[in-house]
């Protein structure tokens, strides 16, 4: 089981034909992703990794039965692909491009609610189920973090994501589900967004959250777990306590906020619905141990 | 990119928002010039980025030429870094408003806020009295429409000719955030004057760096920075702070950054500088070593776990960086992801001892610099 994606989740390529989305299409199908169909506009016909490609959503769509969409193109075309993605009746699509400007991913997140799409990203490495499928550029081989096993994970940092994973998994965990939302300041799909799909998942026994300093959807996860969305065990690990003060957005900042966006905030909010929170790398296995015990 | 005030009052005026007269000035000769344009009595604005100008003595006020003149060379010999000044006719203030426009992430809305009472204070408001802040959400693709703007000022108190200023402002600054990328538009105080004008008194303006291939004018400048050293680290594409700490910090993205500066601190370091070695910076191991080392560091600290950033290159690099600087301090080093093994075997034979643990490595940097 997975969510998301599975190993018959037909997948398209936007952007197949470049160096990355080519070196990645390789590993998503190594993996055992049905890698379906590649776009790129202008090659139609050529073939990548065994992969034909298609100068349209639309035709690769109508040909292949494509479901979702992985974006290996530069931000400043994500929205365009991003759109033509979802005329083409897609709804998941997982986005790449580190650098998409904040007036398109307002564009983007307001059209994906409204179509009741899951766009997740930008900014993200993506979405794995370990073993099965994989939609971005994880490391799977590197299986001191992406070992196969009954945690969900859930992250907002590319690079946190593996430290604090090698952390659960050197405690004897794995990971059932792995979701990149990104780093964005506007992630198109939200924390909270997800836990029901971690909630609905049979393989998903409880959820290891990576989160940061910043924005509220940490807390928003939190009040998810008081109103009983999401009722597995669920660890956390926010970075970002000693942070330098980072770029302070005038007063409106501080005014949006309302006091929401510190780790110390963050980590109240959680801890009083109910989840475990590391202060530190290294308690995230231990603090798994108290809630869902490795059968020994 | 955040602008300085008097770049934001640049883009205000384009759009049709009043601002006050005035002119900026780059040094104590161009005075006399810019009290024409503003006239006497006169304000003078310091150009930092930094808040809290008017309590760090940054904005002063001149009643005769002669003050306007000392009262200038001061604040150009002031330590905080002034390297303008916008000198602009001082207001008849009878109420400050706030308005401003951001980002709403949740709702992928522009998000536009408001208040009566506006002035330095608007952030304790928000906290005490947050029904004071009134706030509307806009669709970006559709526009600001009448009843949203209708809202606002009818939110703001305002009537009669204000009513009709504070519309056309509103209109105005939705649409510069559009046009320019903005992730915020900010006027505080926008100023009611004793004679009923509406002026911008004071704004904040930033600009998405994401946006700049289709955004002029998004270069950064010294003025920007707080050393030359992080001015030069940024011109040559390295993420730099400089701090007054011990640790010389070389790191690769935010998530891990922040948790190796929670690390340090729960342990009882404090770090010198810090410097993303991550993105496209993985393979530049040279050039980053040797700003790290111009931060004067008691021993250099590296942590990475990184996938397109290989281990391999890292410490292929490090191992240049070491022979070619011959740096005098320790390194600690943790260097993770993909091909770590043969990282390992790189940074052994140059007599470095790998670590794995990014706790570990934290610990062993703070107890060399005791």
């Amino acid at each position: 089981m997975s969510i998301f994606i599975d190993a018959k989740t037909c997948v398209l390529v936007q952007g197949i034909t470049g160096s990355e989305g080519a070196f990645w299409t390789k590993h998503m199908k190594d993996l055992g992703t049905a890698v379906v169909a590649g776009v790129t506009p202008g090659k139609n016909g050529q073939s990548v990794e065994g992969i034909r490609v298609y100068d349209t959503v639309k035709q690769a769509v109508i040909e292949t039965g494509a479901e979702a969409s992985v974006l290996f193109v530069p931000p400043r075309f994500a929205r365009d692909a991003i759109f033509e993605a979802l005329d083409a009746g897609i709804r998941k699509v997982v986005v790449t491009a580190d650098g998409i400007p904040v007036h398109d991913a307002m564009e983007i997140r307001a059209a994906a609610l409204a179509l009741d799409a899951k766009v997740i990203g930008g900014n993200t490495t993506g979405v794995i189920t370990p073993g099965v499928a994989m939609m971005g550029f994880l490391p799977y081989w590197i299986d001191r973090v992406y070992k196969p096993g009954r945690v969900g994970v859930m992250t907002r940092s590319g690079s946190l994501t593996n430290e604090a994973t090698a952390m659960m998994v050197a405690a004897g965990y794995g990971v059932s589900s792995l979701i990149g939302i990104g780093g964005d300041a506007v992630p198109l799909t939200r924390f909270a967004e997800m836990l029901p799909l971690f909630q609905a998942d049979p393989a998903t026994d409880a959820v290891l959250l990576i989160g940061e300093l910043g924005g509220t959807m940490e807390e928003e996860v939190a009040e998810a777990l008081e109103a009983g969305i999401f009722t597995k065990p669920l660890v956390a690990f926010v970075a970002g306590r000693n942070a330098p003060e980072g770029k302070k957005m005038g007063h409106a900042g501080a005014i949006v906020s309302g006091g929401k966006g510190t780790v110390k905030g963050k980590a109240a909010a959680l801890r009083a619905a109910g989840a475990l929170v590391a202060d530190k790398p290294s308690q995230i296995g231990a603090l798994f141990e108290t809630v869902f015990p490795i059968k020994k | 990119m955040k602008l300085f005030e008097y770049q934001a009052k640049q883009i205000f005026a384009e759009t049709g928002i009043p601002v006050p007269a005035g002119k900026v000035i780059e040094n104590v000769d161009e005075l006399a010039g810019a009290l024409e344009v503003s006239g006497l009595p006169c304000v003078l604005k310091s150009q930092v980025l930094r808040g809290g100008r008017g309590k760090a003595g940054l904005i002063q006020f001149a009643k005769t030429a002669e003050e306007a003149r000392q009262k200038t060379q001061q604040l150009f010999d002031s330590p905080h870094g002034v390297y303008k000044i916008l000198v602009e006719q001082a207001l008849d203030i009878k109420k400050e408003l706030y308005l401003a426009i951001t980002v709403d992430p949740m709702s992928g809305k522009a998000l536009i806020m408001g208040s009566a009472e506006g002035g330095v204070e608007i952030e304790h408001l928000a906290v005490s009295a947050p029904e004071k802040i009134i706030r509307q959400k806009v669709d970006i693709t559709q526009g600001i429409l009448p009843y949203q703007l209708r809202n606002m000022m009818f939110g703001l108190g305002l009537s009669g000719e204000s009513f009709k200023q504070g519309m056309k402002c509103l209109e105005s600054l939705f649409q510069a955030f559009c046009r320019k990328d903005a992730e915020l538009a900010e006027i505080n105080p926008l100023v009611l004057t004793g004679d009923g004008q509406m002026i911008a008194a004071d704004g904040k303006f930033s600009i998405d760096d994401n946006a700049s291939f289709r955004q002029e004018g998004l270069k950064r400048t010294r003025a920007h920075f707080d050393s030359d050293l992080e001015f030069e680290a940024a011109e040559a594409g390295f993420p730099y702070l400089k701090f007054n700490g011990d640790i010389g910090l070389m790191c690769a993205g935010a998530g891990l950054t922040n948790t190796v500066y929670d690390l340090i601190a729960d342990y009882g370091g404090t770090v010198a500088n810090y410097l993303e070695f991550g993105g496209p910076n993985y393979r530049r191991a040279v050039e980053a070593m040797q700003f790290t080392l111009r931060g004067n560091p008691k021993v250099i600290l590296i942590v990475t776990f990184g996938t397109i950033a290989r281990a391999d290159v890292m410490a292929q690099g490090l191992a240049e960086a070491i022979e070619k600087l011959k740096p005098k301090v320790p390194i600690i080093t943790a260097i993770r992801g993909t091909n770590e093994e043969e990282a390992a075997v790189i940074l052994r034979k140059i007599g470095l001892n790998p670590l794995c643990n990014t706790e570990e490595a934290v610990q062993a940097a703070i107890a060399l610099c005791k």
